[in-house]
């Protein structure tokens, strides 16, 4: 009997110990990922009085990657030298993964973990008070902020994943202000007397996308016949809120490189069925078609549009087969090639073509849509290194005619999305880059404004941080050199008074704002600038750990990590 | 002694023997035949059952159930995976439209009007009673089967082999029985048939319990050592003497095994674990509507009251054969 009751006991320590052993892994993986590799050629170099100013440069350019040199000149000034030239630059260094944080905060904190990614310090207009894990995050007003104050005294944030729950919260008056109103609940916020609903541009683009590794999509003909199969204005007729707009291209109407000349194919079932069985599938096929059960401005009801998809697809015989992935494993997989169609978006993270197209069908993309397409690649790496607007639009004219004769994804919509705030609530505004800024929100005159968006953020660090949620509170705490305006996408100075390029766009000089104070109480200068830049763009950099030691968004948008890891990048 | 041997009323024989093959070995062994008017265990426990008006009740409703399930396709106005909804040009998430009462004939009829994707949603409530039906049977036959078999063994033969199916049950009965299926679940996939073996494999430990605790019970009577003596092979033994005796509490527990099972598929699916769309299940359809309950109750109402007329068709049923088949209730 005890022989027996010693083996359960065995048995229940063996299955604790390899909970734990799992555990003990993923924070191993986690851990700092200070290799030694090529180091960086840095060194300080003196300039004027007691100011040592930091510079670092890349040993040449053929990293892949955009920055030459990131260097302090002065206490007020830094400039960057670029590998090529950026029209892009401004709008990139405004973006909210590019905050600045003080150097000694980044050395003492090592670059990353808790420490830094639930404690930022920034030179924002508000501070981090508390974050209650689970439950919300507390903000409070920056008294020493360079810039006009906030108005309310206390910011918070709260989150929920069900739209029905936002809306039932806002009007119970527990919040000030919701993000992505139901789409069912537009005309009930609109006719609430007590409410009023802001609609966000449709800056983003949902789109169906198409694995050329998996058969029968390696057959270009089949991933036409796809395209020629969905009928986009059914879905954004029956699913999508008011603002939203079928998709012909991959890019938004408001984006620069947007071609106004270009089509998709027709809605055609019949010519999709020949279509099909010229490619030798005359009765269909069976598909697989994954999505993430997860609300996106694109994407405002993921299960209803999936299944309205199968439906339509029905029609020509392919027999799709829905999945329902956990979000994190489907974006993993996505990236990694593993899956045959797939639903997923993409919102601007700043307004220019290259957040979408090289993102997606550029050089350094993921393999998400299987193997690159040479003629794509090729046209946009052109348009990248132009500095003229209309030169850049007649090879995007270009790229949008090759990803339609290539289809590595159906683009169905640009998905419209609201907000709704209280009546009282002054100020309120959508921002088309989906980061409100709360300091310009007066709520009626109280001292406290709640926030309720989807889901809470993952981290405060945001140089390793890619979703909204986080971004949006981050752009709170932090901020960059440069900002977008309140509710649209244009570059104002917000760190930096100006920030100005030779004319070959190629060095860009920016001449910071004196006085800054951070959250600490530190002074502001140049070394911060490039340090909270050097920890991103340099991959061995001690410092280089964040949360997880992605820093997905700098590759994404300037290249290349300097030193990356092999088989990276 | 409590035992099953006093579940037949009136003058009993020494031993229940509900098959004809048992009243064969007793007419061999010499042993008094039955007197013919006797009923049997079963009919008596029946006609019992009748008696009490809930398990009537149950009766009707699970009748109710069984006969839209099997005529679902006769019944439904619509294809249910059909978007008709929206090829008729209506608006998705339309309320219930019946002519009868009133709804303007231009418009087209929808009793329950039409889910988000324009589909009719009495027809994908009609045929979601054939994957509950299924699901919460098929659940209960296997895990019934292998908790037989698992509890008779343990209780005919006890000791070591009593000990370890006891403690694996014992383990399995440690995890909530949710969060065990949805890890089973995750291991096998999505998916109605792994949904059903998912929540067999939870519910295995009840009915091996059941069993197995009748089991040693009726191991003990004469019957048993008579057998015994002759040299009556275990396997005959069991499957002879001591399973027909044991059954009853097991059909008491499978009865109200299939409301759980009922419950635990639209749990399942709810989570997004069980079915795979477009099948309508009423689980998956409650879940699919959550974000609408304001706007448009009906689509969450009909599948939540459907699910609950399942649950209660089984319990009622559940409820009356315990009575029935209790002899200290006997009247």
């Amino acid at each position: 009997m005890t022989k027996w009751r010693l083996m359960a006991v065995l048995a229940v320590v063996a299955l604790l110990a390899a909970a734990c052993g799992d555990d003990a892994a993923t924070t191993t993986t986690a851990g700092p990922t200070t290799t030694a590799g090529p180091t960086t050629t840095a060194g300080p170099t003196t300039t004027s009085g007691a100011f040592e100013g930091l510079s670092f440069s890349a040993p040449d350019c053929d990293y892949g990657g955009e920055f030459k040199t990131i260097e302090a000149v002065d206490e007020l000034t830094v400039r960057f030298e670029l590998c090529f030239p950026d029209v892009a630059f401004r709008s990139k260094i405004a973006f909210s993964a590019f905050g600045i944080h003080p150097t000694e905060h980044l050395e003492a904190t090592g670059g990353g973990g808790d420490a830094l990614v639930a404690n930022p310090i920034g030179t924002g207009p508000y501070r981090l008070e508390q974050w209650a894990r689970g439950n919300q995050l507390v903000l409070k007003r920056f008294d020493d902020y360079w810039g006009t104050p906030a108005i309310a005294e206390t910011l918070v944030f709260r989150w929920s994943s069900e739209a029905a729950q936002r809306l039932v919260e806002l009007r119970a008056g527990t919040v000030d202000g919701i993000d992505n109103v139901g789409p069912e609940d537009f005309a009930t916020v609109a006719n609430d007397a007590t409410l009023q609903l802001i609609e966000r541009p449709a800056l983003n683009i949902f789109y169906i996308g198409l694995n050329n590794w998996m058969p029968p999509l390696d057959n270009e003909q089949v991933r036409q016949a796809l395209a020629m199969a969905i009928d986009k204005q059914r879905i954004i007729d029956n699913f999508y809120p008011p603002g939203s707009s079928v998709a012909d291209q991959f890019l938004p109407e408001d984006i620069p490189g947007y071609a106004p000349g270009a089509t998709w194919y027709e809605y055609n079932p019949a010519a999709a069925r020949d279509l099909l069985a010229q490619a030798g599938f005359p009765n269909g096929f069976d598909i697989t078609l994954a999505y993430r059960d997860v609300v996106r401005g694109y994407l405002p009801q993921p299960g209803v549009v999936a299944q309205d998809i199968q439906a339509q697809l029905r029609e020509i015989g392919v027999n799709v087969t829905i999945d329902v992935m956990e979000s994190g494993a489907f974006l993993d997989a996505s990236d990694a090639g593993e899956l045959t169609m797939y639903l997923l978006g993409w919102g601007a993270d700043y307004p220019d073509a290259t957040n979408f197209l090289d993102f997606h069908f550029g050089a350094g993309s993921s393999d998400q849509f299987g193997d690159q397409f040479d003629d794509i690649t090729t046209v946009l790496a052109q348009a990248a290194a132009l500095s003229d607007q209309a030169e850049r639009d007649v090879l995007y004219a270009q790229a949008a005619e090759l990803i339609k004769q290539h289809v590595p994804m159906i683009p169905v919509a640009h998905g419209g999305s609201g907000l709704a705030y209280k009546a009282d609530v002054v100020g309120a505004h959508a921002s088309p880059l989906s980061n409100e800024y709360f300091a310009v929100v007066d709520p009626g005159g109280r001292s406290t404004f709640v926030w309720m968006q989807n889901a809470e953020p993952i981290g405060l660090y945001c140089a390793d941080e890619t979703d909204g949620e986080s971004l949006r509170a981050c752009e709170q705490i932090n901020e960059s050199l440069l900002a977008y305006e309140v509710g649209g996408a244009d570059t104002v100075p917000s760190l930096a008074t100006a920030c100005e390029s030779n004319d070959e766009l190629t060095v860009w000089t920016c001449t910071l704002r004196p006085g800054v104070k951070f959250h600490d109480g530190s002074t502001f200068d140049a070394n911060d600038v490039v340090m909270s830049y050097v920890v991103q763009w340099d991959a061995s950099h001690p410092l280089h750990v964040g949360r997880d030691g992605n820093f997905t968004y700098f590759p994404g948008l300037f290249g290349n990590f300097l030193n990356a890891p092999e088989g990276d990048g | 002694m409590t035992g099953q041997d006093g579940l037949v009323p009136d003058p009993t024989p020494p031993e229940p023997l509900p098959s004809g093959g048992e009243a064969e070995r007793a007419d061999q062994r010499g042993e008094t035949a039955r007197l013919p008017e006797t009923r049997g265990l079963w009919a008596t426990a029946f006609r019992e059952l009748l008696h009490k008006r809930s398990a009537r009740i149950g009766l009707v409703m699970l009748a109710v159930l069984i006969i839209v399930a099997v005529f679902a396709p006769l019944i439904a106005p619509f294809d249910p995976s059909d978007p008709v909804g929206i090829k008729e040009g209506i608006k998705v998430r339309s309320g219930p439209c019946v002519h009868l009462f009133g709804c303007d004939r231009s418009q087209p009829q929808h009793l329950l009007g039409t889910d988000g994707n324009g589909r009719d949603a009495f027809s994908r409530l009609l045929y979601g009673a054939r994957v509950s039906l299924l699901a919460g049977f098929g659940a209960v036959a296997v895990a019934v089967a292998a908790g037989t078999l698992l509890g008779l063994l343990s209780g005919f033969f006890g000791g070591r082999i009593d000990n370890l199916i006891m403690r694996v049950m014992d383990v399995l009965l440690a995890f909530p029985a949710l969060l065990l299926a949805i890890a089973i679940i995750t291991v096998l996939g999505q998916g109605l048939v792994n949904a059903m073996l998912a929540i067999s494999i939870v519910t295995i430990p009840a009915y091996a319990r059941v069993v197995r605790s009748a089991v040693l019970t009726v191991r003990e009577n004469d019957y048993v050592a008579a057998d015994r003596a002759l040299g009556v092979r275990t396997a005959r033994i069991l499957w002879n003497r001591i399973l027909p005796n044991s059954l009853t509490p097991l059909v008491v527990q499978a009865t109200l095994g299939v409301a759980t099972a009922v419950l635990e598929i639209a749990a399942l699916s709810f989570l997004g674990l069980g079915v795979r769309p477009p099948t309508p299940e009423w689980g998956s359809m409650l879940a699919a509507e959550r974000n609408q309950v304001f706007t448009a109750p009906h689509l969450v109402f009909f599948p939540g009251l459907a699910i609950m007329w399942n649950v209660l068709a089984f319990n009622l049923l559940g409820d009356g054969l315990r009575d029935a088949l209790d002899p200290r209730l006997n009247r």
